[in-house]
């Protein structure tokens, strides 16, 4: 019991460490992958609305991308690694940087 | 004809000629050809289970050179060779066995005539032919919404005469297959 303290202030520390720069997911537009298959991926994947897949997925239709999700470096390659499983062009960046 | 997916209470239900099944079952093992490791005779099968390539940590370990296989498998962070190489090493053969899994079984699902999808198959049966669509379409050089429109318009069979051509009408009706199963899953969602 007496280590809980200990624990948690490194936890909140790395927490912070990781608010301060969060890593963006990117979804890139590819001719190829269908407006369908991209929301559905939105929706199904990341629980997102219809209305918000459809408006992400527009802007990576219109725009050429769009920031997709947000958070630490883990949580965002996991996202990556799931995205290139469903064949979309998804790419990470650290927040300050795009 | 192939029928278009549609919604039933035992599943997504679709229908295919043998023809255009033999078709499909030729292109998922073809991609299946494209992703699988290179293994050697005295790989670790430890390696295999938890989806880690023994060769990433190989100093000659590289990302794909084959462009089709470098669009299934795209750099993590194109900004940053080192951190993209990094991401192969520790993500790439997952990916791989992940696809793998999905195209076998999709070739599977072609021995019989009517398609029926659970809810738990259809997604990896759409991202097996999203796949497809990804290969052929780096065969055929579509990288723009231009390329796309002028490969959407050959629709006549009979008037095909080049491979690209005939690419292209296969490139259609995976296209038509996979829209048609989008749809039934939106509205099953």
């Amino acid at each position: 019991m007496t280590a809980m303290p200990d624990v948690l202030e490194h936890v909140e520390q790395a927490q912070a460490h990781e608010l301060d720069q969060p890593y963006l997911l990117i979804i890139w537009n590819d001719p190829v992958n269908l407006m369908s298959y991209v929301s559905y991926v939105f929706r199904s994947y990341f629980g997102y609305s219809e209305s918000k897949a459809e408006k992400l997925m527009m802007q990576v239709h219109q725009e050429g991308r769009s920031v997709v999700a947000t958070g630490n470096r883990e949580k965002i390659e996991a996202d990556v690694s799931a995205m290139h499983g469903f064949g979309l062009w998804a790419t990470l960046t650290k927040g300050d940087s795009a | 004809m192939a029928r278009a997916f549609k919604n039933t209470r035992r599943g997504l239900v679709a229908s295919l000629e043998a023809t255009e099944r033999q078709l499909l079952r030729g292109l998922f093992q073809d991609v299946i050809t494209l992703l699988e490791p290179e293994r050697t005779a005295d790989e670790d099968p430890l390696w295999a289970m938890v989806g880690m390539d023994p060769n990433a940590h190989h100093e000659d370990f590289a990302p794909p050179t084959d462009r089709a296989t470098k669009r299934l498998l795209p750099d993590a962070d194109p900004d940053d060779a080192g951190a993209s190489l990094e991401f192969r090493r520790l993500s790439e053969r997952g990916i791989r066995e992940k696809k793998i899994g999905a195209l076998r079984e999709a070739a599977l699902l072609m021995e019989s005539s009517s398609l029926l999808l659970s809810t738990e198959t259809a997604p990896r049966f759409a991202a097996a032919l999203n796949d497809v669509r990804l290969v052929l379409a780096e065969r055929l050089g579509l990288e723009s919404d231009q390329d796309a429109e002028r490969i959407h318009a050959q629709d006549d069979w009979s008037k095909a005469e080049t491979v690209d051509e005939y690419l292209a009408l296969v490139y259609n009706f995976v296209t038509w297959l996979q829209e048609s199963l989008m749809q039934a899953m939106l509205k099953s969602l």
